[in-house]
């Protein structure tokens, strides 16, 4: 399936659809959008979303530049929960920000 | 009654019992910046019609034209922010992601850090998407929270949860239902409801 | 290892109320201010957001609407709108208003 869509450009980008990411595992303090459930999780890229505002930095008065790329990754239950009840082809989707996420 | 300038957004007359004290300080807070020119009680005035009025019908409006026009049903399913503008919908800052339920898909909708919910398609979330309850579980078991919605998908069905946790807002386009052959899109609209939309339920026809 | 009260995603949890109770006038207006501050950037979402996870505990005592007025409260002091004395008088004010006893 081709996602095309991507809000505003982000030319300068390391992911690109279909690639295998993971989220990184760390905890630093602090407001962040990456749910403690995903940290450590390898997923693939759904789509690119482009690049916004970093909520980071938007969370404590700052203007949030430099912009960051925004990716939506689709995740297997089954590698999210070890004792995921539902289907085998179950999945959830969520976005990550690129400094989350590294090659897997 | 206090009805006297009929400007609701400072009238309080619609609650029974003393004000609480966040309510107070609600108030207190709105006062201090009408005051201060920040605001004014004529933007939170219209806010609140929209919010009333306006707001909770755009969402099954847009669903019925998807059904009815396939060439909108794409274009609303690439980009749901322009589609909806064609409308004259304007979501503000809303990006949407039109989520689209087939045979083999269903989608449900959850914002596990917050609310984040497109509110200017579907008006404000019910109480039960706000819930803690529905925050932790939905992510982890969404066939055991769909079915307390009376929702049962069948096992060779995925089931897709998406976790609206950024910047982007989401919307299910549900199947049509079997039984709508020949209506209009206002009758399609009226069996579109809002737990659809985010994913909990499925329309029916003999609604 | 830092976890805020609001990352509950896959928490353990009871059953889920699917009726919706609606919303309270003053929640109305208060939904209201707070939406109409952020659509005109007055203040950003994200910072109430982060005073909302900054509640700690509190954050689970707190009803919706409770939440988001205090996180509401303390991001208008950061930026300078009113002072905590301000709103203080202020509160005083509108409190006899309504319980002139």
């Amino acid at each position: 399936m081709t996602l095309p869509s991507a809000y505003t450009e982000a030319p300068a980008r390391r992911f690109n659809v279909g690639e295998r990411v993971r989220v990184k595992l760390a905890f630093p303090p602090g407001h962040r959008r990456t749910p403690v459930y995903v940290r450590g999780k390898s997923g693939v890229v759904e789509r690119v979303c482009g690049a916004f505002a970093n909520p980071e930095e938007l969370a404590y008065g700052f203007d949030g530049n430099p912009k960051r790329v925004l990716y939506r990754v689709r995740f297997r239950q089954r590698e999210l929960w070890s004792d995921y009840a539902g289907s085998e082809s179950d999945h959830l989707e969520l976005e990550i920000y690129e400094h989350w996420l590294e090659a897997a | 009654m206090k009805h006297h300038d009929h400007d609701h957004s400072r009238d309080r007359s619609f609650d029974d019992g003393p004000p609480s004290e966040h309510e107070i300080m609600s108030r207190a807070m709105q006062e201090l910046l009408e005051a201060k020119g920040v605001i004014t009680a004529e933007q939170l005035r219209r806010r609140m019609e929209q919010f009333d009025a306006e707001f909770p019908q755009r969402g099954a409006r847009v669903i019925a034209h998807a059904w009815v026009d396939a060439d909108f049903r794409q274009r609303l399913l690439v980009d749901g922010k322009r589609a909806c503008a064609e409308w004259g919908i304007d979501l503000e800052a809303d990006r949407l992601i039109a989520v689209e339920n087939t045979p083999r898909l269903h989608n449900v909708i959850v914002c596990t850090l917050c609310s984040c919910y497109p509110r200017a398609l579907l008006g404000m979330p019910p109480t039960w998407y706000k819930s803690e309850n529905y925050r932790r579980r939905v992510v982890r078991e969404p066939r055991a929270v769909l079915r307390e919605f009376g929702t049962v998908i069948p096992e060779e069905v995925e089931v897709r949860v998406h976790d609206s946790n950024a910047d982007m807002r989401y919307v299910v386009v549900p199947m049509r239902p079997a039984g709508t052959d020949g209506w209009s899109e206002e009758r399609l609209a009226s069996i579109i409801t809002r737990d659809a939309l985010v994913g909990v339920t499925v329309p029916d026809a003999k609604r | 290892m830092s976890k805020g009260p609001h990352d509950m995603g896959g928490e353990a949890a009871g059953p889920i109320d699917t009726v919706d109770h609606g919303m309270k006038f003053w929640e109305k207006q208060a939904n209201a201010l707070r939406n109409t501050l952020t659509s005109r950037r007055v203040i950003r979402l994200d910072e109430l957001r982060r005073a909302a996870e900054d509640l700690g505990p509190r954050y689970y005592e707190l009803e919706y609407f409770q939440r988001t007025t205090e996180a509401l409260r303390r991001v208008l002091i950061e930026h300078g709108h009113f002072t905590e004395a301000e709103l203080t008088a202020k509160m005083a004010e509108v409190r006899r208003r309504y319980d002139p006893a």
